[in-house]
């Protein structure tokens, strides 16, 4: 990990509220593991927000990474007023990846909201090595989406209103399209109504999963000990140290859907 | 000879302090809580810069800590409810205490407990062992959990009887850290000197809160949280000050230190040195970069060391 004082080259609005930025991060870059890490951003210089933020990586191509954000609060909104030529201090590459477990198994990627950043990122990855992938992305509605319903290249799109792809959920399209499906494996990112959901439908379907979790994050590096995730053993006892609780930063974000709690 | 000929080495000189029969290379330490065990920010900063690192509070066994959420940020700070979660003396004593060994800076143990056995136990057990550890600051401030030590850091009594206790126990630094969570923080300070302390380190974080208006939920599992970061300061200095001008003590102090001007601030107000905290959570090069800042504050005020600003506040106009 790095901190890096890095230059945005790209910020613009892709989808209704959803903003993707390029940044030019060579030293971050040198070290980046794959989809599913994450970099912590220090959006202004004040002192009035002590913090950095949290962002999964969405794609690295040469020495530029990108990300994609919602305006969410005031520190998004910032980021968003950015424009290319500005200096961005960010601290990276965090947390760990996505990696597949199942042996020739076709990798399902379900995202919804902002966390369709490292599900894109994973699909772009495997797509770019010639593998077969599945991509799967909820949102409330069409303007919401920046990628077309494209079954026949294998993405599917969910909308609350039914205003593209599935009407429903994500759990709604995967219902429609992955029955015909033998052998899959899923990773998903999304919010957390989301990622229970999916947890529910891999323990019916009896599929392995991995997801990415979110938490509120202090120092990103293990040490604040702030953005834990509850593990799901029969540890009843107090007194033992990182057996309940599991650290985001440094353990994930990127669990095995069993060993970790969605609250 | 070196001392005199390098004129690295003679710039920390002058920005070197002692307590005790400790010598530090400078006045700048990291707070317990913020820096791990000491270890873990090797890939971001040179930790062997720093005047010396305080670790994560350790308890007689393991502590999972808090259910989360256990952090949020509020305006100029932040809250947390980390509840004490460390890996126990025994893993601290096995895994930790070699590796200090080989590292090239002070540390200065941090102990949290429930009870006055519980702490005694924690340094009788750090003190059979051999270790370059100098010292040791006691947790008697923690808001977050009922052993955090709180009914202690808000008590003279049982505060001196703590520290003569533990002053029996260990010929190392024995400094008590305080809580700004009391009437009189100087009257504690007060207990802690005549139980034998060598220094008081303050403050530790204040009890805040902190509410989701949508969901109309905390923000924070328990409720109720510590406060810490920039918004604090003035708290912190204020605390330095009052213990300064009416305790016989060192004074370490702590509280949304940042920059150079804040440390020189806490100095002015009566601190021997202070503490970085919330700070390093946003970059933990900040000591390096505060320690450098200084040594420019001196060359430009031709102040010839920094031991003589603590405590040289003027009040009126």
């Amino acid at each position: 990990m790095k901190i890096e004082i890095s230059t945005i080259t790209d910020n613009k609005l892709i989808a209704y509220n959803i903003w993707k930025m390029k940044i030019d991060a060579p030293s971050i870059v040198k070290q980046y593991l794959g989809a599913g890490q994450f970099i912590q951003i220090l959006v202004q210089s004040s002192w009035n927000s002590p913090l950095r933020r949290p962002m999964s990586i969405a794609s690295v191509n040469n020495n530029e990474i990108s990300i994609i954000y919602k305006i969410f609060g005031e520190m998004t909104r910032i980021l968003s007023e950015k424009v290319p030529g500005d200096k961005l201090d960010i601290l990276g590459p965090l947390g760990n990846t996505f990696v597949s477990d199942k042996k020739n198994a076709i990798p399902v990627m379900v995202g919804g909201g902002v966390g369709l950043a490292p599900i894109l990122n994973m699909h772009n990855e495997y797509l770019s090595q010639n593998n077969n992938a599945i991509l799967i992305l909820g949102a409330r509605s069409a303007d919401e989406h920046f990628l077309q319903h494209d079954p026949d290249n294998g993405i599917y799109l969910s909308t609350d209103d039914g205003s593209a792809g599935v009407k429903g959920t994500v759990i709604n399209a995967m219902d429609k399209y992955l029955d015909n499906f033998e052998n899959i494996e899923i990773f998903s990112c999304g919010p957390e109504p989301m990622l229970k959901a999916v947890q529910q439908y891999a323990i019916n379907k009896k599929i392995p999963a991995k997801i990415s979790v979110e938490s509120y994050m202090g120092c990103g590096i293990g040490i604040c000990q702030g953005c834990v995730v509850e593990r799901p053993n029969n540890n009843q006892s107090e007194n033992s140290y990182h057996e309940k609780y599991s650290l985001v930063c440094i353990d994930g974000p990127v669990y095995k859907s069993e060993e970790v709690i969605i609250v | 000879m070196d001392l005199y000929t390098n004129p690295k080495r003679s710039l920390l000189s002058r920005i070197s302090i002692k307590l005790g029969k400790v010598e530090f290379k400078n006045p700048v330490f990291v707070a317990s809580g913020t820096y791990g065990y000491g270890s873990e920010v090797s890939e971001l900063a040179d930790i062997r810069n720093l005047g010396a690192v305080v670790t994560k509070s350790i308890t007689r066994l393991p502590r999972e800590g808090n259910p989360p959420p256990r952090i949020v940020e509020t305006s100029s700070g932040m809250l947390n409810s980390i509840g004490l979660a460390n890996i126990g003396v025994e893993e601290y004593i096995n895994k930790m205490i070699p590796k200090y060994n080989n590292m090239d800076i002070p540390i200065i143990m941090n102990i949290a407990g429930s009870s006055e056995e519980e702490y005694c136990e924690v340094m009788d057990l750090v003190e059979s062992v051999s270790s370059n550890i100098v010292g040791y600051e006691i947790n008697i401030s923690c808001p977050n959990v009922k052993v955090g030590g709180m009914e202690f850091g808000v008590d003279c009594e049982l505060t001196e009887k703590l520290t003569s206790q533990l002053r029996k126990r260990t010929e190392r630094l024995l400094i008590m850290k305080l809580s700004p969570n009391v009437t009189d923080i100087s009257a504690i300070a007060q207990s802690a000197a005549n139980g034998g302390a060598d220094a008081v380190s303050a403050i530790n974080t204040l009890v805040g809160m902190s509410i989701n208006i949508q969901s109309m939920k905390s923000n924070i599992h328990y409720g109720f949280a510590g406060l810490s970061g920039p918004a604090i300061k003035p708290v912190g200095i204020a605390s330095v000050y009052k213990i300064h001008q009416s305790v016989k003590i060192p004074i370490i102090g702590i509280g949304g230190i940042k920059s150079s001007d804040d440390v020189l601030e806490y100095m002015l107000a009566g601190a021997f040195a202070v503490e970085i905290g919330t700070a390093n959570y946003r970059d933990p090069n900040v000591g390096n970069n505060i320690i450098s800042d200084i040594n420019n504050f001196l060359d430009e005020n031709n102040i010839k060391s920094i031991n003589q600003i603590i405590g040289k506040v003027k009040l009126g106009k």
